[in-house]
């Protein structure tokens, strides 16, 4: 008794539609970034610069979506008024 | 633009390599890989000649290697064209990698190969080295053995690749040398004829194919059970591949007139005692041999082999059975074992055959002839099996004096 | 005293869709890799794009697992010896049948300078019609920091171990882009992750010239975790590399050179190679080395970018 064939098709074809995967990345870090709307400025750069794309644009300033941020630490970084500091999980 | 000239068959002397060629051009490929070697080179200048003609509307890749030449018409086929490519031993074990993907992705590309010696020792000269060393890479492999044949053969490849229940890619193998560069009268079938003939194909389920802007993967990585139901779904395509080859060269008679007999073409088998088995140009001469020695009184028969991959199994099972003894020509060898490889696989028929004296004949190598001398030598040797005699299991015959 | 709201950097106005790829991926943490991708699949667009992907480090990003996939966009796995050839043949079928396509292959340098090399130039030569994303992290990093041919002499890897007997990779790194350029194609350029506008008008200008030929962009990509630093650094490396002339950014339209980022008081390359673990074994006699190397590099360069026909 043969188990069902995962693929519909004869060749290895993936399908976002059938099945978009996704790792949970917020789980890979032990800081995580903070952002002092006092002092950004609203360029963007930590936005531009995240390799996660996961710096949501809040209207004057931007957070990170904690799901997925892997606590690289690049926004803290780059941020040209130093607005961003990266805090150790726990605390806050 | 359709010239008159195809609008009706043709009867032309032409080499094998133009048959070949002429083969392609009547299906009508879309994506066409060229890269010139010794004995092919003449199939893809034809190709060239064809699209500047205007007698081929294809996208003519002039490549910087084989390896490039068979990516680009796995891509293009992937993508949904029909597609060509023609190579030889170097070149198509240059393009092993690509060879094992393009069968992995089931994708109905059809090559033709000039057989010729592969590296190893430098050699420009016929063999089926080249067959032999791609056995395993999943492609369809049928066994051309006279300049008509081949031009069929490669119509029949494309029916067979594209059918929906095979989907995948098919080498028709000739010998180089002794077919590619020979010139034969070949019947060229008119475009209207083969149009008909792949019609059939249209009115399938369409396969899947690369459309740019659609979220879909082509090449995903295989994890674990995946992996193993890809393998496993090839598996059974190349058994289907069997009957439905059986089908088409019955289709193919009744479209062209002429038939070929199938997986294996059994001449003279039926009342035989003994057997030669072949694939390739040495059939056309060993079936001279077969002919004489039925006129000495000989019960002889002879099993051309026409398909390769898969592996004839049940059709070889049932001409063989009941036979006293069987010489089996190879022109190339199987590392290893110690013998001829179609030997090898005809062997492994013993299960089914029963212990049948079966005796390995290597010859034909390197442009050496297969002379009928050699082949009456053969036929003596099995007849003295076949008798009961103690036999020697393996002859190199081109060592022979 | 809260700080005055400015207007978001323009980069923002080159993004022509939304982030293709899905939102955890398995790049390492500061992987600038995978900032190239998600930058690249905004600028670019989803709307008739074919990516192809061979082995690597973006390949467990592009390629599915079983029928799940990463991403939303058309993909096609490739071999590392065929990403030029495959997306030959894509581009040419699509062509043929009138269908709107981009192909695009991003592969490594392993893939572009290496192993795949061959077709690569096979299909500028022919001036096939796709683009060609090379991701510059100098070596194989997917397989464990294996040295390749654009690893720069001098470096550490597993490969090419520090010791008694050896000093790292002996010989220099191959120019590729300077190589592709001379293949006389409409567009082959440089860009690093630091520099986003004129990364992002180079990916544009591929595009543009999609239909003329083959583009190439070779990517400086570090590899936090292969080269030594640590994972916030990744950018201000790029920025170092391009400040000290390792890394010039130009472009060349059918082999003419323009640079598109001059430096005006370059930084000694010291100031680069400190920053990276996989150098932290050079004395300053062998930093001195690099950085002629690097004056005759970047001298080379001006002098064709002042070349005009």
């Amino acid at each position: 008794m043969l188990r069902p064939f995962q693929f519909k098709e004869e060749a290895g074809w993936s399908h976002a539609d059938r099945l978009l995967l996704c790792l949970d990345t917020g789980s890979w870090r032990t800081v995580h970034p903070v952002v002092d709307n006092d002092k950004c400025s609203y360029c963007g750069f930590c936005s531009l610069y995240c390799p996660v794309q996961c710096m949501a644009n809040r209207g004057d300033h931007f957070e990170p979506n904690l799901t997925y941020c892997k606590g690289c630490g690049i926004c803290a970084r780059e941020c040209p008024r130093k607005a961003i500091v990266m805090e150790k999980e726990g605390d806050s | 633009m359709v010239k008159k000239e195809e609008s009706m068959a043709a009867i032309k002397v032409i080499t094998g390599n133009s048959a070949a060629a002429y083969g392609a051009m009547l299906c009508r490929p879309e994506v066409v890989a060229m890269y010139p070697i010794t004995p092919q080179t003449e199939v893809v200048e034809e190709l060239s000649r064809f699209h500047a003609e205007g007698r081929l509307e294809a996208e003519m890749v002039e490549v910087e290697g084989e390896n490039s030449a068979m990516n680009i018409v796995t891509a293009a086929s992937a993508a949904g064209a029909r597609v060509f490519t023609a190579t030889s031993s170097y070149g198509l074990v240059f393009m092993y990698d690509a060879l094992l993907q393009t069968a992995g992705y089931r994708v109905p590309v059809v090559m033709v190969i000039a057989n010729r010696e592969t590296p190893g020792i430098t050699g420009v000269s016929a063999g089926q080295q080249d067959m032999i060393s791609t056995r395993d890479s999943g492609w369809i492999s049928l066994v051309a053995s006279n300049c008509q044949e081949i031009l069929d053969s490669v119509i029949m490849a494309y029916r067979l690749a594209e059918d929906s229940e095979v989907q995948l890619p098919v080498m028709v193998n000739y010998d180089g040398f002794y077919l590619s560069f020979l010139a034969e009268k070949v019947e060229i079938p008119s475009r209207e004829k083969v149009d008909a003939f792949l019609s059939p194909l249209k009115n399938q389920p369409p396969r899947p194919v690369l459309v740019p802007g659609k979220p879909a993967g082509f090449g995903t990585h295989g994890l674990l059970e995946g992996y193993i139901e890809l393998r496993y779904k090839h598996f059974a395509a190349l058994e289907r591949a069997k009957g439905k080859f059986e089908d088409i060269d019955r289709l193919f008679g009744k479209h062209f007139g002429r038939s070929y007999g199938g997986q294996v073409d059994a001449y003279r088998t039926d009342d035989a005692e003994i057997v030669l088995v072949a694939a390739g140009s040495v059939t056309g001469t060993a079936q001279r041999v077969v002919d004489l020695q039925r006129e000495k009184g000989v019960k002889i028969g002879l099993v051309r082999l026409r398909m390769f991959r898969p592996f004839p199994r049940e059709r070889l099972a049932q001409v063989l059975k009941g036979k006293k003894a069987i010489g089996v020509i190879d022109r190339s060898i199987c590392f290893g074992w110690n013998c001829g490889p179609i030997f090898m696989e005809i062997r492994a028929l013993t299960p089914e055959i029963g212990p049948i004296p079966m005796q390995s004949f290597i010859c034909g190598m390197a442009n050496m002839d297969v002379s009928t001398y050699q082949i009456d030598r053969m036929v003596e040797l099995v007849q003295s099996a076949s008798a009961g005699n103690e036999y020697q299991e393996v002859r190199w015959i081109s060592m022979e004096e | 005293m809260a700080t005055k709201k400015g207007k978001l950097s323009k980069v923002f106005d080159y993004f022509s869709d939304q982030d293709p790829f899905a939102p955890g991926v398995s790049c390492c943490a500061g992987c600038p890799l995978e900032l190239a991708l998600r930058f690249m699949g905004k600028v670019l667009g989803r709307k008739d794009m074919v990516i192809t992907g061979t082995p690597g480090c973006a390949n467990p990003v592009l390629t599915g697992q079983n029928v799940g996939a990463w991403h939303t966009l058309t993909s096609y796995g490739t071999l590392m010896t065929s990403a030029a050839s495959n997306a030959t043949g894509l581009s040419r079928y699509y062509r043929k049948i009138g269908q709107d396509a981009t192909v695009v292959c991003f592969n490594g340098d392993g893939c572009a300078a290496d192993i795949g090399f061959q077709n690569l130039s096979g299909a500028a030569e022919r001036n096939e019609k796709f683009i060609y994303i090379c991701y510059d992290n100098e070596g194989y990093m997917n397989t464990g920091v294996q040295r390749s041919s654009t690893t720069p002499a001098g470096a550490r890897t597993a490969t090419t171990p520090v010791g008694p007997m050896r000093r790292g990779k002996p010989t220099r790194r191959k120019n590729l882009a300077l190589l592709m350029a001379m293949h006389w194609i409409p567009y082959a350029a440089t860009a690093t992750l630091s520099h986003l506008e004129d990364f992002a008008e180079k990916l544009v200008k591929a595009k543009q010239k999609k239909e003329e030929g083959l583009s190439f962009i070779h990517i400086f990509c570090p590899c936090p975790t292969g080269w030594g630093v640590p994972s916030d650094i990744a950018i201000e490396l790029c920025r170092t590399a391009v400040r000290t002339n390792y890394f010039p950014l130009w472009e060349a339209e059918n082999g003419i050179v323009r640079i598109t980022h001059e430096v005006k008081k370059p930084r000694p390359v010291s100031e680069y190679l400190n920053l990276v673990k996989k150098f932290s074994h050079m004395t300053p006699e062998e930093q001195q080395v690099v950085q002629e190397g690097i004056d005759f590099d970047y001298a080379f360069l001006t002098h064709l970018a002042k070349f005009r026909r």
